[in-house]
């Protein structure tokens, strides 16, 4: 017996991630908190060891909330800003 | 319609449909009708000449498209009949919203689902259950198009625990959730001419928790039965609690409906009341939730101000469903979404 499948064909999604840089040292980072619980002291760590060890400039940004698509604001300071962005934390 | 063999895959004449198509990762864990080509044909006759290659909606996490062929794939293996097609390929059309937020619908950690309301002439025509024990068991229409629903969100949508859909504990409600407006018991106007939806025949798509009961046997003053309903409502035991902009979908049963009607309250009435008295004090909000996504005046109340559990009255929605008896219900949103209503049409 034959049956369709269920899936369907996917399209594009509407961004691709860039190609991670071999090195951070001189870079520009920034950090994306998402305002998850205990995301802050998480990214913060990150950010401050990250500096120390790379010498970077390091950039810690907030989105509103977790919940929504960052604000179209927020990630044009990023692209402005910095050269790569860390982010995703979950409860 | 195109059927490309790519489409199509061989399972055993004898086997377990269900099992078959498991393996894949396709289905929702109840047994399932065989999507055949013959059968999918049937149902897209519900939806007339309409192009059944045509995508109707992007559905995320997956980015799958919902052609009106893989919406009527998985009504099939629901047991929907044609009639239920342009329901449900309507549902799908709202689900893509942006209002929506169907990324954050499917990602979240909370148990919501989407609850499908149908209003109008398709009620009655397509055999959907308004009336006693709407929300079910017990009627082909809305178990099939609830369950349709959800499986789209799991093939086309990429909703699958774990990897598409972060549920904490899941809930019954992403089985299948799907009821009628009661138009014929209400005392007021249909809720989609109520936000501005003026068709035949609506569905509004609303992503929310399961329905809290509120049960009110003797009361003959709409403020009685109203205040069970604000209690309801005014819980740090909701998602809502802490986002202002969230939606409550208050469910009134045809006799607490009667109730406020009888008194002169119009629907409108009936929202403003609610948004009076579903409130807590604002210390107990901020005490409960460090992280809230409220509206800014909300931010600078003193701890003892009542707060209203939403920043409008326009965000409780009031409908009429169900049959006999003085049981209705509300149902809290999961926040960062609103409902669509939209016409239905294949």
């Amino acid at each position: 017996m034959y049956v369709h499948r269920p899936d369907g064909p996917t399209c594009a999604p509407p961004a691709a991630l860039a190609p991670s840089p071999p090195v951070l040292a001189g870079r520009r980072i920034g950090i994306l908190d998402n305002r998850k619980p205990n995301a802050n002291v998480l990214l913060n760590r990150l950010a401050d060891r990250l500096a120390r060890r790379t010498g970077a400039e390091v950039t810690l940004v907030e989105v509103k909330n977790a919940a929504v698509p960052c604000e179209d604001q927020v990630l044009g300071r990023l692209v402005e800003e910095v050269e790569l962005v860390l982010t995703g934390t979950a409860d | 319609m195109s059927v490309d063999t790519a489409d199509l895959l061989e399972i055993p004449d004898d086997g377990d449909v269900t099992a078959s198509l498991a393996v894949h990762g396709w289905g929702d864990g109840l047994p399932v009708i065989a999507p055949t080509p013959e059968r999918v044909a049937e149902m897209l006759s519900g939806c007339g000449g309409t192009d059944p290659d045509e995508v109707v909606a992007v559905l995320p996490p997956r980015f799958g498209e919902a052609s009106r062929q893989t919406i009527a794939v998985s009504a099939v293996m629901a047991g929907c009949r044609p009639e239920h097609l342009p329901v449900v390929v309507s549902a799908v059309r709202a689900l893509a919203r942006p209002e929506l937020n169907l990324r954050g619908v499917n990602a979240t950690t909370h148990c919501v689902a989407p609850l499908l309301v149908v209003h109008g002439e398709v009620a009655r025509t397509a055999g959907y259950n308004s009336g006693l024990g709407a929300f079910g068991p017990g009627n082909r229409a809305n178990a099939a198009t609830g369950r349709a629903v959800r499986l789209i969100l799991l093939h086309v949508a990429g909703a699958t625990p774990g990897d598409g859909d972060a549920s904490t504990q899941g809930g019954p409600a992403k089985y299948g959730y799907c009821v009628a407006e009661n138009l014929d018991a209400s005392p007021w106007a249909g809720y989609a001419p109520s936000v501005g939806v003026d068709s035949p025949s609506a569905i509004t798509v609303h992503c929310g928790e399961a329905p809290h009961n509120v049960h009110d046997m003797e009361s003959d003053h709409p403020a009685r039965i109203l205040d069970k309903v604000a209690s309801a409502m005014a819980t740090t035991a909701q998602n809502n609690a802490c986002i202002s902009q969230g939606e409550y979908l208050v469910a009134l049963c045809p006799e607490h409906a009667a109730t406020c009607a009888r008194a002169g309250w119009s629907r409108r009435d009936v929202s403003s009341y609610l948004f009076q008295q579903a409130r807590l004090p604002a210390g107990e909000l901020t005490r409960a939730f460090g992280l809230r996504a409220w509206a800014p005046w909300m931010e600078y109340l003193d701890d003892d101000t009542p707060t209203p559990m939403t920043a409008h009255p326009g965000n409780i929605r009031i409908l009429v469903v169900g049959g006999a008896g003085k049981h209705s219900s509300v149902i809290p949103s999961w926040g960062m979404t609103r409902s669509v209503t939209l016409p239905v049409e294949p």
